[in-house]
């Protein structure tokens, strides 16, 4: 058994299970985003929480077929700080965006598979393209990173 | 899914596994007997050191365009400045990872007209974008991250440029 949770396979179930956890977060996460945004400027944060909900079920049925048991949601999160204004809810839907991207660059180091890569690829830069607009709103400059998920 | 081509028969050079050490981002490979997953996706063969150095080149055909939107736009220079930035970090990241590239960058096609060098300028980033995302996909390990992490942020960039 020690063997097999040293194969190349292992460590890519192992980073894709661990973007699962991630985007179990994030769809947690969106929830209180766009509790915390006026009406009219919910449309950006439902489409996120769509996105990360996609990714989700898409992950569950990945590491379903590969016989690994798709990470639950923990049942319960903290808030890595208050989210009282539109201004807190962009800062927090920013961090969830990072965590994702950081999740799914460690999935490309971890990837065996060229199908896995692809897709990290397409989640990725999603992420960032997100995130530029919640740091926008948020009022974080610089909006843009040179390396998204990675640390830098 | 395919089989990863990170798993075929390799090649092993000093050229290569300076570049795997030059990354930075991962263990570092110390010689070519290990078997680890770390250490198998870390290998690089002779074809993906090129297709590293290849990235340098075009991250500096990049920057290069940067500089052209800037002298068409001055404007531009002021608003997106800390971009340029980035592209020079992203460069000296590829740089320090493909140690012993020799690639040579290309001109940007053409140059932009004036005042349209944000638009220009997108299109420019664009490309550099799916030829780095391109690129990840047949690299591995830190090279890969490396890759789709610029690729990432550059798509960032595209956005802002929009």
């Amino acid at each position: 058994m020690a063997d097999d949770e040293n194969t190349p396979m292992a460590t890519e179930n192992a980073a894709l299970s661990d973007a699962l956890a991630a985007a179990h977060a994030a769809v947690w996460g969106y929830g209180v985003v766009g509790a915390a945004l006026p009406t009219d400027a919910r449309a950006a944060a439902v489409a996120a929480e769509d996105a990360h909900r996609g990714i989700r079920d898409a992950l569950i049925a990945l590491l379903g077929e590969r016989g690994a048991d798709p990470v639950l949601p923990e049942a319960g999160y903290a808030l890595p700080f208050p989210v009282l204004s539109a201004v807190d809810a962009a800062a927090l839907a920013a961090v969830l965006e990072g965590g994702v991207a950081a999740a799914w660059v460690r999935v490309v180091d971890g990837a065996v598979e060229r199908s896995t890569r692809a897709l990290a690829m397409e989640v990725l830069s999603a992420a960032e393209v997100r995130a530029v607009g919640w740091r926008t709103a948020a009022g974080q400059p610089p909006v843009t990173r040179a390396f998204p998920g990675l640390q830098q | 899914m395919p089989p990863s081509p990170a798993l075929g028969r390799r090649t092993f050079t000093r050229r290569t596994l300076l570049t795997v050490s030059a990354a930075g981002l991962a263990v570092a490979v110390t010689g070519c007997t290990s078997s680890s997953p770390a250490d198998e996706r870390n290998a690089v063969t002779d074809e993906q050191a090129d297709g590293l150095a290849a990235q340098v080149a075009v991250q500096q055909t990049l920057v290069q365009a940067y500089d052209l939107a800037f002298q068409a736009d001055p404007a531009l220079a002021a608003a997106a400045g800390a971009l340029a930035d980035q592209a020079g970090e992203q460069l000296d990241r590829l740089r320090d990872a493909a140690p012993d590239s020799t690639s040579s960058a290309t001109a940007p096609p053409g140059a932009p007209a004036p005042g349209q060098g944000q638009a220009w300028l997108r299109t420019q980033v664009a490309v550099a974008a799916t030829s780095h995302a391109t690129a990840a996909l047949d690299q591995t390990g830190a090279r890969a991250a490396l890759l789709a992490s610029i690729a990432a942020g550059l798509r960032g960039h595209e956005a802002l440029l929009a």
